[in-house]
């Protein structure tokens, strides 16, 4: 009992000075210099880059170009009008849309420009440009439900999707209280539930709406009449950053002036929708002939994050298995300090998210040292991965019989000698299936790393889908991907489970 | 042989030697000496603490109390290091065989020679070859532990021993885990042992054993060495009302 009080006490000192450390951290990334007199813009001119966060699965603000790993649409152009302005680079980065913010405040991006509308509640956390395009808010139905669904009022007791974390999904749940919201990530697996009648529409600002509508078949947009004063949509900069800020405006000044917008972002966009896919998805037939071969001319893409995946799996399981026996030996140690710690970091890494764990590492620790997304992922995928292997290998050494040690002891052969001759080798063989298990766990949870924007299996399906707007095939191949690599080192651990057993 | 063994220095002294686990005072207070060439039967009812007394020998349990002298050299006094070094000098045989499994039996016994003394792979499989004809198993060098009988496994434990050129072999219950006729071939190899002239420590139920082939046997009960005597005096004319129960009762079995 006493054991479990110290234990106690200790975590909450550790869970009180970190979160002390870190929001001192946070503090300083708040306190930045007063407006105009701020040195944001000039550290973007002397790096010479111009870093953007995106979401890019919002058709005609920004998305991947079909057939290409390139982000375009409307908002990459304005950005790049603003980066040409300043003299600088522009550098996209892209993460899911519920990360930008995040990244901005700390400081993984110079600005979010997402479609993003510009609301007083976001406003607090960033500053924001003016306004540069205004929308209304649509919802995409059936067609045969033209004449049923005139007004979101229509919709009480249907279910009605939204992109999660976006005002439509507010809006809705604000104000659409008859009806059940669905939120998701994607807008292209929001339009796949419409298809598949998961829900019966889904609200989305104005050109969304009608650029996911009129290059789907059988799918309409209309005004879906919500009470609101529509908010314009803006550029997010990290606060206090009012050099940038300026900076930006002057820029959106010079473009509504010349009506770029309407006149030669929008259609540029609206190019880059109407090719491939487009066409194909217009015309029913066309698309079913071209199936396999329309998933095949993305095969790059599968390629480019199968390619990520076996990356992150390979190092992640080296360094896991590494520091797993490195952790269980601590755990199994004489030396109380180090039992403490091994023991502490299995308990608590266990006892966290992988989800969490990443998104500490990427952004927690960016606050103070900036690790790439790539690299933040391997991180969080081989510690996580650690602590699995550590039990499992503790687990192994525990099952050798003592008399083993005691008959190695006996000849002389010193703790460590032991340790690698006798036990850990008999430990392996018994182990083996185990760990296979946990490694192939470990390759199907590093997808959680799309979330930073890593550019992994799961991340490529999502720009397929997005870009071909169709939701299920990606899957089945992501499907397939992910079962040939899994079956493979399964097969694999049991052609060395055969080797190890003598006879 | 036995006349001036009492005058030389002993090879294991035991002073004041205790031992509990937690609450249960398993040896009391033992103090004996061990000396070159000596066999010593180590017997008594089960529960007096001589498997406990045997593994304190080579500190495979650490002694509460007391100190443990090897040669000269105080091992309750060493650090882990210069113990392994020790460690090395007392064979050990033990109840369950104990060889590794994973290895055939070969490599069982080439195992400590190359990684404590460095030898070379060709030596070390000399070395093991030899012992392996010395305990009439010279046919099974490439067998796996797994597939031997009791019998044979407990010689390729002793031979395993033995490759570490060791200055006194111990033995705790060597035959107890044995199908009775399989006890004969690993007393024959033990006997040959003390022919030999190796010093033994040995903990047994094998009172022909004892009779036969020991040059004292150590009576313990109750954590206690109740009774040291020759064997043929001791198994005659126990001296002790605890040593004269016991042999009574293994009499009457």
């Amino acid at each position: 009992m006493k054991k479990i009080w110290q234990w106690l006490t200790i975590m909450l000192a550790t869970i009180l000075f970190i979160s002390s450390t870190g929001s001192a951290l946070v503090q300083a990334a708040d306190n930045a210099p007063a407006p105009a007199s701020d040195q944001y813009l000039q550290k973007v001119k002397d790096k010479g880059t111009l870093v953007m966060g995106t979401s890019p699965d919002f058709p005609p603000y920004e998305f991947m170009a079909h057939g290409k790993s390139k982000i375009v649409g409307m908002d990459v152009a304005i950005a790049q009008k603003i980066a040409q302005n300043m003299g600088v680079k522009l550098v996209i980065k892209s993460m899911d849309f519920d990360s930008l913010l995040v990244a901005l405040q700390t400081g993984k991006v110079d600005m979010v420009m997402a479609g993003m509308s510009k609301t007083a509640k976001r406003a607090q956390s960033v500053d924001f440009s003016d306004v540069y395009f205004h929308g209304g808010m649509y919802m995409v139905i059936h067609e045969a439900d033209k004449n049923k669904y005139k007004t979101y009022k229509d919709l009480a007791g249907q279910a009605v999707g939204a992109q999660t974390g976006s005002i439509q999904y507010n809006l809705v749940k604000d104000q659409a209280k008859k009806s059940t919201l669905k939120g998701m990530d994607k807008i292209t697996d929001l339009i796949l539930a419409l298809q598949t009648h998961k829900v019966a529409a889904v609200v989305l600002d104005q050109a969304s709406a009608e650029a996911y509508a009129n290059n789907t078949n059988g799918l309409i947009a209309v005004d879906a009449k919500f009470k609101i004063k529509v908010p314009g949509t803006a550029i997010a900069f990290p606060k206090g950053s009012q050099s940038l800020v300026n900076a930006a405006n002057q820029s959106i000044s010079e473009i509504k002036a010349k009506n770029l917008i309407s006149k030669k972002y929008l259609p540029e966009a609206g190019k880059y929708m109407t090719t491939g896919s487009f066409k194909g998805s217009k015309n029913k037939k066309a698309k079913s002939n071209k199936s396999s071969n329309s998933m095949w001319a993305y095969k790059d893409f599968f390629v480019a994050g199968l390619g990520y995946t076996l990356l992150i799996s390979a190092i992640s399981v080296f360094f896991g298995f590494l520091l797993g026996i490195i952790f269980a030996l601590m755990r199994l140690s004489h030396n109380k300090i180090a039992h403490a710690i091994g023991t502490a970091y299995i308990e608590f890494v266990r006892g966290t998210p992988l989800m969490v764990q990443l998104l500490f590492v990427y952004f927690g620790l960016g606050l103070v040292v900036n690790i790439p997304a790539l690299l933040s992922g391997i991180i969080a995928v081989s510690l996580n991965s650690a602590a699995y292997v550590a039990e499992v290998i503790r687990s192994g050494i525990n099952s050798i019989p003592i008399g083993q040690t005691e008959a190695s002891r006996s000849l002389g052969m010193s703790r460590s000698t032991t340790m690698k001759y006798v036990i850990l080798p008999q430990a392996m063989k018994n182990i083996w299936p185990a760990l296979g298990n946990e490694f192939i766990s470990l390759i199907k949870e590093s997808s959680i790393v799309s979330v930073i924007g890593v550019k992994d299996l799961i991340y490529q399906s999502k720009i397929v889908q997005a870009d071909t707007y169709r939701g299920v095939m990606p899957l089945v191949i992501t499907m397939i991907l992910y079962f040939i690599i899994t079956f493979g080192i399964s097969r694999l651990m049991k052609h060395f489970e055969g080797d190890m057993s003598h006879e | 042989m036995n006349k001036n063994t009492q005058e030389n220095k002993p090879v294991i002294a035991v002073k004041h030697l205790k031992k509990a686990f937690g609450k249960n005072e398993v040896l009391k207070d033992i103090t004996e000496n061990v000396y070159d060439g000596q066999v010593i039967c180590l017997i008594g009812p089960s529960g007096a603490g001589k498997s406990t007394f045997l593994r304190c020998l080579n500190l495979l349990d650490k002694p509460t109390d007391g100190q443990v002298f090897f040669d000269g050299d105080e091992l309750t006094a060493l650090d882990d290091q210069h113990l392994d070094q020790l460690r090395q000098q007392m064979g050990m045989v033990f109840q369950s065989f104990n060889l590794f499994p994973h290895k055939n039996v070969l490599e069982n016994l080439k195992m400590a020679p190359m990684k404590v003394k460095g030898l070379s792979d060709q030596e070390a499989t000399q070395l093991a070859e030899k012992l392996l004809a010395q305990v009439g198993l010279a046919d099974k060098a490439e067998a796996f532990p797994d597939n031997l009988s009791g019998g044979q496994q407990q010689r390729v434990a002793i031979a395993r021993a033995l490759a570490m050129n060791p200055k006194v072999m111990l033995f705790d219950e060597p035959t107890s885990a044995l199908d009775p006729e399989m006890v004969g071939e690993v007393l024959k190899v033990m006997q040959d042992l003390a022919t030999e002239g190796m010093t033994m420590v040995v903990v047994t139920h094998e009172m022909g054993f004892a009779k036969n082939v020991a040059n004292q046997v150590w009576f313990m009960a109750d954590g206690y060495i109740q009774e040291t005597n020759k064997p043929q005096e001791f198994f005659a004319h126990p001296q002790t009302a605890r040593a004269k129960d016991f042999l009574a009762k293994i009499l009457e079995a």
